[in-house]
């Protein structure tokens, strides 16, 4: 560790030192592969919407394709979280926790992507490709 | 007699040392209770502003001081902001010890890391804790982790600037008194 008689410009730190240039990539790295094999996992099978409480699966749906959406009230650890399901994505409606960043989150329809409410205990989770599923059926 | 006559005077330098302390303390509340009001560019992501103030305080008065600051301005910053123990102030305090515990094994052990990578292995451990005691204690599922690579880049991201922001800000006050 070096503190004393060290440079005064900022791009001097930004530019860090060689290990610190190795540590970044060696994480960089491991975030990539982890990404891409994350990405491989969600986008299996048909878009589906999963609803757990905690270690419970609630429901699950897939996402419509018509425009009549799908309400569902997820019993949580503080109360009810309200959720819909469209053909647009997943949102959540209301929520009884304080912060509602659940809510505020807006709405979700790409494989992977997730809403939890942690104060709720509830999860939320997109899972499948719209896209390989119509692939499969034009096989 | 006067009673203060009878009492012992703390030495100067010992009062210094416990002033500047207080004073990195109630700079790192501020910034956590700033942060906290702050849009967030993802669930449970920060910048890590309030991160910088352990790591200066890691660099000038060592580790004892940057882990006590570390806890008590998670504690005070969610009394102010009305989280203390919530599951946010559960995750806060899961990810600043960790992240602490962390920069401070890396400023022991690893010489080689300048006070970025210490900053970078600070930022990415806080991430991980934080899903770590998410799937632990809240939400039981592995899927949870799915939403881990993106926020650990952007983690990747503000704890190298963080870092070089750290060291800046040491250097330049002590070469400028």
């Amino acid at each position: 560790m070096q503190t004393d008689h060290q440079p005064r410009q900022l791009r001097h730190y930004l530019s860090g030192t060689a290990a610190d240039r190795w540590l970044l990539l060696l994480i960089l790295l491991l975030i990539a592969g982890s990404w891409a094999w994350i990405r491989h996992q969600v986008s299996a099978g048909p878009p589906t919407v999963y609803i757990y409480h905690e270690h419970q699966l609630l429901a699950m749906y897939p996402l419509p394709d018509n425009d009549q959406p799908i309400h569902y009230r997820a019993h949580g650890h503080l109360g009810i979280s309200d959720i819909m399901i469209s053909r647009h994505g997943v949102r959540m409606l209301h929520s009884p926790c304080s912060s509602q960043r659940c809510v505020l989150s807006g709405e979700h329809i790409r494989a992977g992507d997730m809403i939890a409410c942690v104060p709720n205990h509830i999860l939320v989770s997109i899972r499948g490709n719209r896209r390989q599923q119509l692939d499969a059926i034009a096989e | 007699m006067n009673i203060s006559r009878r009492l012992p005077r703390p030495p100067r330098q010992l009062l210094i040392g416990h002033m500047q302390w207080l004073a990195l303390l109630l700079l790192a509340i501020s910034i956590h209770v700033l942060e906290a009001s702050m849009p967030s560019l993802g669930p449970w992501f920060k910048a890590g502003l309030a991160n910088l103030i352990t790591l200066i305080a890691l660099l000038w008065m060592g580790p004892r001081a940057a882990l006590l600051i570390a806890i008590w301005r998670i504690v005070l910053g969610s009394l102010l902001i009305g989280a203390l123990f919530t599951p946010t102030f559960i995750m806060s305090m899961a990810g600043g010890i960790s992240a602490a515990v962390l920069m401070i094994a890396a400023f022991r052990l690893l010489p080689c890391l300048s006070v970025v990578g210490i900053s970078l292995l600070g930022a990415v451990a806080h991430m991980l804790a934080q899903f770590v005691t998410v799937e632990a204690l809240f939400i039981q599922q592995p899927h949870i982790y799915f939403m881990l690579p993106p926020l650990l880049l952007l983690s990747a991201v503000t704890g190298w600037i963080n870092g070089a922001l750290a060291g800046y800000i040491a250097a330049r006050i002590r070469h400028d008194p």
